[in-house]
This record gives structure tokens, sequence and C-alpha cells, in this order.
């Protein structure tokens, strides 16, 4: 087998560690809230209460969720375990750009209320162009442009033709 | 008769056709960017719908999904890169096609092909929905229950690569609809104190994280390609036009075939466009005296993956209408925005609001009409818009999502849930969770909950589920679906090793 061939069966064995993780995550999850749904008082007027539809939804869910555990324990070789790290790493690794456009969006999000719509907006987009951009002097003048037409642009049109005012910010 | 008449009178105002033209070429112009689903278009169509009359709304939404899965078809074509998943099959005859020196040609064929698929679609609908209205409305709690159940778990079995995970989504789904307040009593649950979950988690911001957001971010995973521009086709390009309006419709047999194909895919819950395209190719080839020119540019190719994925729209609608059980994620979206205007989406909506109904029916053909002229004459421009780079579409759609998701309720807390619910949505895409039975989970949830407990309120025997007839069927096929799916991927498995070819995620 080739080099990269044993890596994509490594990175495979780590994806389905990662899977493993979310199927316990849901099933723990499933359980707590199974147990605040059995809490929710029922009605004298009807055999099912408010808490019943969640109760068998979370039954449900937990009843699966062990299903994928077992079938996924099943699946994955003894030493997949040990590589899970490296191999999280070099996955995220490839990726950086996702996380970098996530705590973008992160940041921008909280940003709104302070800066307001259109300011919050524009270092959004210019920002995120940036990052993602091939860095042509010719791209960043369209790069400024599409930034304000869909930041105070965008505000603009909202207000003065849907009357809808988004944030305005409190500088 | 009158209530067409009233939906005709509302559709053909000026101001109608005019959101709605607006609304096709918008469809055609984000379709045929890559990475800019049907999907996204319309969630992102929806807020700017509320303040318009309901059918005109719905009609612009219309427009926005059939111009959709035409413009599919422009990146297709020339790039060789579908522009949405439900043009993968096209991309195997019309860019052979195109790069043999036949672009125009290629996507007239495609054209051509959405037309007649859509106004066959369209046929379909009108012919079958009233009558499944009817047959709908004689159902029980019981039986409803019991279809829900049948929609959900036909869902988690035919969409993605895991029956597990589909399940698990369809009642994350489910789940995420649990929260505010209950639906027959009104007693608050799973609200924490956060005055915001009070009345249920807002379905559009639900909607907007899951879809649009995941998948933007899922655009630049990459970090080479996002970077690199693409070269389009150049050089001349004739679409001879009439000649191949000929030329599709010397081709009845695959038309029908494939377009029948999208119909019954499209009316399947779950199902839509991205399955159809390919299965209608599938049978085209099959069914071909020269199967071997599948792949290399073939015409029947490129009509049998158009045909089939435009036919979807209209057979989506079918359950909507009939049942009030949206047919994809699109149709759920069309379904909210219903909702939102006040307007309960049922079997009885063709009898309380035939206007509105035959008001689709209407826009349904009309978009199509629409979406063939404004192709046929700008084709040349939407070429260009194929071009518009990842670094641009990204950073714009994603402030997009943020206007459309503000809009619903001015609320500033509804944009931190949307940034959670995004991130929320990436990691389930990540790790190989499909997301159109969540979405499905989520609308159908509250119908669920109401049917199973009208019905024990109605009589506390809970056997009644597995002694009325029609429900034992719809429950029987719910058993059925799932184990048919669990035995297909354990062959699938044992054949082909294993299949999931998402690495490390």
């Amino acid at each position: 087998m080739s080099d990269a061939g044993y890596d994509k069966q490594q990175a495979r064995e780590a994806g389905e560690i990662a899977r493993l993780l979310s199927y316990v995550l849901i099933l723990l999850a499933s359980v707590g809230l199974f147990v605040s749904a059995a809490a929710i008082p029922t009605s004298r007027f009807e055999k099912l209460g408010a808490g019943a539809f969640p109760k068998i939804v979370f039954a449900g869910i937990a009843l699966v969720a062990v299903i994928a555990i077992i079938d996924a324990l099943r699946k994955i070789p003894a030493g997949a375990y040990g590589r899970f790290a490296g191999q999280t790493a070099a996955w995220a690794k490839r990726r950086y750009l996702v996380f970098v456009v996530l705590a973008t969006l992160a940041v921008y999000l909280l940003a709104i209320p302070l800066l307001g719509f259109p300011i919050a907006s524009f270092l959004f987009i210019l920002v995120l162009e940036l990052v993602l951009m091939p860095r042509k002097p010719a791209t960043l003048l369209i790069a400024v442009i599409v930034a304000a037409v869909f930041s105070f642009g965008l505000n603009w049109l909202f207000a003065e033709v849907f009357t809808v005012f988004l944030p305005r910010g409190v500088l | 008769m009158d209530s067409f008449l009233s939906g005709a009178a509302q559709i053909f105002t000026l101001a109608t056709l005019i959101y709605m033209l607006a609304g096709s070429v918008a469809g055609i112009i984000a379709a045929a960017i890559p990475g800019f689903t049907v999907t996204m278009a319309i969630v992102l169509t929806l807020p700017l719908t509320f303040t318009m009359e309901p059918l005109q709304g719905i009609a612009v939404m219309l427009s926005v999904y059939v111009g959709g899965y035409t413009g599919g078809l422009i990146s297709a074509a020339l790039l060789g890169i579908p522009g949405t998943p439900s043009s993968v099959a096209t991309t195997f005859d019309a860019f052979p096609m195109a790069r043999r020196g036949e672009p125009g040609r290629a996507l007239s064929l495609g054209v051509w092909a959405s037309f007649f698929g859509t106004v066959i679609s369209t046929v379909v609908l009108i012919v079958a929905a009233p009558p499944l209205a009817m047959f709908a409305v004689k159902l029980g709690p019981w039986e409803y229950f019991s279809l829900i159940v049948f929609a959900l778990t036909i869902v988690a079995s035919l969409v993605g690569d895991s029956v597990i995970r589909g399940m698990l989504a369809g009642l994350i789904g489910l789940a995420i609809s649990t929260v505010g307040t209950d639906p027959i009593m009104g007693r608050p649950r799973f609200d924490f104190g956060i005055e915001m979950l009070e009345t249920g988690l807002p379905f559009l911001v639900v909607l907007i994280g899951i879809f649009a957001i995941s998948q933007l971010t899922s655009e630049v995973e990459d970090s080479k390609s996002v970077r690199s521009g693409n070269a389009l086709v150049t050089g001349a390009i004739d679409f001879q036009t009439w000649k191949v309006m000929k030329e599709v419709l010397l081709r009845p047999v695959n038309l029908i075939r494939s377009s029948i194909v999208g119909v019954l895919i499209g009316a399947l819950p779950g199902a839509g466009g991205s399955i159809a395209n390919l299965v209608a190719y599938d049978q085209a080839k099959r069914n071909s005296k020269d199967p071997d020119s599948f792949g290399k540019g073939n015409p029947d190719g490129v009509v049998a993956s158009e045909a089939g994925n435009s036919a979807t729209a209209g057979g989506g609608l079918i359950p909507l209408i009939g049942l009030g059980i949206p047919g994809s994620a699109v149709d759920a979206i069309l379904m909210a925005s219903l909702m939102v205007h006040g307007i309960s989406v049922g079997p009885r909506l063709i009898m309380d609001h035939g206007d509105l109904v035959y008001g689709m029916f209407i826009a349904m053909a009309v978009a199509s009409l629409m979406m063939l002229v404004v192709s046929v004459l700008s084709m040349r421009l939407f070429l260009r818009v194929a071009e518009v780079p990842k670094w641009l579409i990204v950073p714009v759609v994603m402030v997009c999502c943020v206007v459309g998701s503000f809009a619903l309720n001015n609320r500033v807390t509804d944009l931190y849930l949307l940034g959670f619910i995004g991130v929320a949505g990436y990691a389930l895409r990540a790790l190989g969770y499909s997301l159109a039975p969540l979405v499905l989970g989520v609308i159908l949830g509250p119908i669920a909950e109401t049917n199973l407990r009208r019905a024990l309120m109605t009589n506390d025997d809970p056997s009644l589920f597995f002694t009325r007839p029609i429900s034992l069927i719809f429950l029987i096929a719910a058993v059925v679906s799932i184990a048919w799916a669990i035995r297909s991927h354990l062959k699938q498995r044992k054949t082909s090793g294993r299949s999931t070819d998402a690495p490390a995620s």
C-alpha cells in the first residue's frame, strides 16, 4: 500500500473516532434532556403531557446513539486511538481556513451591536476577502468596492426599500 | 373555477410578475455560482417575501426554485463543475459536448430539457395533488402520526451515506422542534431560563445556519482552490435555440421518462434534484441503443439529467399540497413561508385556500416560461457569473445570511443563535451527518407531536396506531424502509469495502 493510501486509511479511522465522540456527546445530551423532560408536569386533561413527546424523541436519540456507538467501536482498530490526536491536528491544519472563517464570523456577530451593521459588515467582508483572495492589486480594488456595496449599500437598501433597520451600534 | 381565476388574477399583476422575473434571474445567477446552492438561494429569498402577499411571496420563491434548477447547468456545462448538487449528472455529457466545440448546443439542450421537465411535472402536480388531498383529509391523527414517522424514516434512509447518522439527524431535528412552548397546552419547555428560547428556536435562523453558513464554510476547506481562478470556455457561442428545441422534442421517450423519474423522486420526502438527475441519467443510459456514447457528449445524457432535476420541483409540491408534508428541504422552506403568513399547510389547504394552491400551479408554469425566456435571451451574461470567485462569494453571502436572520424578528440575539447553529451545522456536516433530515425533523416535529397527543386525547388506547389499517401500512412501510436501507448498506460495504470518502472529519 502506498504512503498516500495508508494516510487516507488512518485519516478515515480518525474520522470514525471523531464520529464516535459525537455519538457519545449526543447520547449524554439526550439522556440529560430526557431527565429534564421527565420533570415537566403533566396535565390532568390528557394522557400525554407536554413532556411525553420530547421524552419519546430523546429516548429514540439515545437508542440510535447506543447502536451507533456499538457499531463504531466494532469498526475502529485498537491502534487508531493513539493516532487520533495527530490525525486531528493534521486535519485541522489542512482546513485552517475553515477556522479562520468561523472565528471571523463570530467576531463579526459580536461586533454588530457595538459598531453597527454597516461598519461591522464592511470590516468583516474586507478582512475575509483579504484572507481568502489571491493577492493582486487589481483584486484589492474590487474587494473594497464589493465590501462597501454589501455593507453600506445593503444597509441603505433595507432601510429605504424594505424599512427594516439593521442594528445601528452604540458608537 | 372561482379560486382558479382568483389565483390567476393574483399572479398576473405587474408587481408579481416583475418580482417573479427578478426571482428567476436571481435563481439562475445563484445556481450558476459554484458553491451557492438552490436551497441557499431560497432560504435567503424568504426574508424578502415577508412584506409581500402570501401568494406573491410563494410565487417569487417558486421562480427562484425553477430558475435555480437551470442555473446549475451553466457551470456544469462550461466548467465541468456542478453549480449545485442537482446538476452533477449534467457535467457527464454537457461538459464533453462544450469541450468538443458545441457549448451553445449543450446549454440550449439543458435549458429546453429543464423547461419541458418543469412543465411535465406541473401537469402531474395539477392532476395528482387534489385527489391526494381529498384522501388525506379523511386521515385521522393516528394515520398522520404514522405518515410522519414513515416520512422521516424514508428521508433518513435515502439521504447521505449512513442510515444511523441520517436517523440521528432527523431525531435531532425533532428535538430542536420541542424547544419552546408545547403546541397543545402552551407549556414552556427547555428554555433554560433564556427568554429568547421561550417562543422556540426561530425556524428561519435554524435554516440559514444549517444550510447557508455551514455550506459556505465548507467551501473554503481546500485552501488551494479558493485562491485560484478557473478559465471559461472562450470563443463564439452559438445557441441554435430553435433547432435544439426540435432536437429535444424529438426525444420524447427520454424526456418523459426522465421527467417522470424526477416527479416520483421529488414526491418522496427527502429525495430531491440531487438524486433525481443521477437516476434519470442512469435510466437513459440503460435504455439507450448506444450506451457507450454516454459520458462523451451524448445529447440524451444532458436531456435526462436536466429534465430529471427540474421535474423534482413539481414532484416535491405534491406531498406538500396534498398532505402538508414537505418533500424536500426547499419545500420545507416554502411551507415555512406560508406559516409565516399564518396559513396552516395541510390537506385542507386546497379547500380553504384554493386560490393560493391554483396560484402556485400557475406560478410554476409562469416561472418555467420566464426561466426559458431569461436563459435564452441572456445566457451570454450568465456565463460571466460562473466566473465569480469564491473569495467574493463567501463573505458577501455570509453578510446576506446575517441580514436575513436579523430581518425576521429584529433581534440581535438571533444573530448569536445563527453563529452557534452555523458552527454546529458545520460540525455535523464535517462528521458526515446529512442535514436534510434534520431540517425536515424541525418542521415535522410539531405536526407529529400534535397528532400523537390528539390521537391519545380522542381515545386512550395506543394500540389504535396498529389496528387502524392505513396507520398500520405507514408504520410497516417505515420499518421496511429502514430495513431495506440497512440491508443495501451492508451489501455495499461487502462488495466495495467502505465507501465513505469523507477524510478525517
